[in-house]
């Protein structure tokens, strides 16, 4: 009986454990890493942007500061 | 009845694993610990579950799974230094059939050990493994410890799920599993996302804690007495109140004692006095025996080397007639007397070599837990607040463990090779995480002179003295 009792309380909350592992991406994709590498990403892109720009802008200038 | 109980359970987990292929591997983790196929008699005995799960696991990771930041470590390269050793001793064993027999399930738990720090890649499964570790090894510990509540124990008497006593179901390897898990229920108590805390978590938990405290009771492995001493030093580091902890010492042994049978006490006090018992003063002696051994043969013997060894000692049998107790000294010859101790089983099996490996294996398990401990201690940060707490949790199941150890021959135990996977895990998962940081502040720091460039740059546009020289 008390095995019975041992074995079904364990399995009901493996049951319960697995239910919600399964509805949850975070269990495939790690949010926390995810997030930083998108946050590196994203000012990467903006700093690359900027560059562009700062270069698009200078350029002219350097033709006038030739002249 | 219950096989197709236990065959619904592990057909579900594998239609769950299609969505989520991880879920496999919790299915062997299971499998693999409570051996449901021979709790039950009858279908499931002709079902290879646990080939079936341990195939699934791996098909799954290698074809479904992302693999994003899998890594091969170091410790898993200890691993299967240690796998390839054994398989050389294995054919030079002194004894080539029961080291076989041996070998047979060694591997597998060792390949599994190597396979599973793969697949943990997040901070979801690195707990959902824990977990799985926990209910399943808790199932065992449940019935257990009921047990010797209720109605008492006994060594070699209590009754487990499987009547076999190897793997955990052996009553002094349960006795260190089960303490050393300890820490790592009470960590779910306060950082289980899985299970959120909640006051009934924490009841479970307290009450599964006392059974795990049950175990050395209820079987009366006198190393899971030491095991106890050995967790409550342990903890004495990481307690804010040491002098209540202390206090509360001799409370929980008054509030275990009703459950002491006097059989307990009387296997407990050869403790102190090895000399008056077979097996503990037999243990002295393999020990010896095998330091000689290992002299003569600095490359071990293969498994199950100690069935050479041979002793004969004089040892005290009291007999009680009436009220006379009569002490005689009697000679006992013990033959193929097992290491009972994993530091001795290693050496005597794989050499110094196998020795160094396993050291090398389990201190730096030690040294990673405790860099991680102080590398994310005092986090307050959700994301990151539970990573130290379960670095000292692992760190100290790591150090009962060898407690443990050094009276029992369990240097291959499964339970033990999985959470040395779980550590692998974390600290391959940390280390992404500490990158990934990184990453993010270097690439901040890194802009900082374009930025200052930019500056300067837009200083010499507003000063037109500075534009045109």
């Amino acid at each position: 009986m008390i095995d019975y009792f041992a074995l079904a309380l364990g399995h009901c909350l493996l049951v319960l454990a697995f239910m919600r592992l399964v509805m949850r991406d975070s269990l495939d994709i790690d949010p926390a890493i995810t997030e930083l590498k998108e946050a590196a990403d994203a000012k990467r892109s903006v700093g690359k942007g900027n560059r562009r720009r700062q270069r698009g802008s200078s350029g002219p200038e350097k033709g006038s500061a030739a002249q | 009845m219950i096989d197709f109980i236990f065959l619904a359970f592990i057909g579900f987990v594998l239609a769950l694993g299609l969505k989520r292929p991880y879920l496999w591997v919790l299915l062997y983790v299971y499998i693999d610990i409570l051996a449901p196929q021979l709790i039950g008699y009858g279908v499931i005995q002709s079902v290879p579950v646990s080939l079936i799960a341990f195939g699934a696991a791996f098909v799954g990771w290698v074809l479904f799974d992302r693999k994003e930041g899998a890594r091969f470590s170091l410790r898993q390269g200890l691993i299967l230094a240690l796998l390839v050793w054994c398989f050389i001793t294995l054919q030079f064993a002194d004894y080539p059939v029961e080291a076989q027999t041996k070998w047979d399930w060694v591997w597998k738990a060792m390949v599994f050990a190597i396979f599973l720090p793969f697949t943990i890649t997040t901070r979801q499964r690195i707990e959902a493994l824990a977990l799985t570790l926990v209910l399943t090894v808790g199932m065992i510990v449940i019935s257990t410890g009921m047990k010797t509540v209720l109605g008492g124990g006994g060594y070699g008497s209590l009754k487990f799920f499987v009547k076999d006593n190897s793997g955990i179901y052996e009553s002094s390897t349960l006795a260190t599993v089960a303490i050393g898990l300890i820490p790592v229920i009470m960590w779910f108590t306060r950082f289980g996302t899985i299970i959120k805390p909640h006051w009934t978590v924490t009841g479970f938990a307290a009450a599964l804690c006392f059974a795990c405290l049950m175990i050395p009771i209820g079987t009366e492995a006198r190393t899971g007495l030491v095991c106890i001493a050995a967790l409550g030093v342990f903890l004495l580091r990481y307690t804010e109140k040491r002098l209540m902890f202390i206090a509360a010492a001799p409370v929980l042994g008054l509030i275990a004692l009703p459950f002491l049978p006097q059989s307990y006490y009387d296997r407990m006090a050869t403790i102190a006095q090895p000399g008056g018992d077979e097996s503990a003063s037999t243990r002295m002696q393999v020990w010896a025996w095998t330091i000689d051994y290992a002299a003569d043969n600095p490359l071990g013997g293969g498994f199950d080397s100690y069935r050479s060894n041979s002793f004969t000692y004089t040892i005290p049998v009291r007999e009680q007639s009436g009220n006379t107790t009569t002490t005689q000294y009697r000679e006992v010859t013990d033959e193929g007397r097992a290491f009972h101790s994993s530091f001795f089983e290693l050496l005597g099996e794989q050499g110094y070599p196998g020795l160094i490996l396993w050291l090398l294996l389990h201190g730096l398990g030690v040294l990673q837990m405790e860099k991680t401990y102080r590398r994310w201690k005092g986090k307050t940060d959700e994301s990151e607040a539970w990573i130290s707490p379960l670095a000292a949790a692992l760190q100290i199941a790591s150090l009962i463990y060898l407690v443990g150890a050094t009276f029992q021959g369990i240097g291959y135990q499964p339970v033990m090779l999985m959470i040395v996977g779980l550590q692998i895990g974390l600290y391959s998962y940390i280390t992404r995480l500490d990158s990934a940081k990184r990453a993010l502040v270097t690439d901040q720091v890194s802009r900082r002179p374009n930025r200052d460039a930019n500056r300067r740059s837009n200083g010499r546009k507003s000063d037109p003295e500075l534009a045109l020289p």
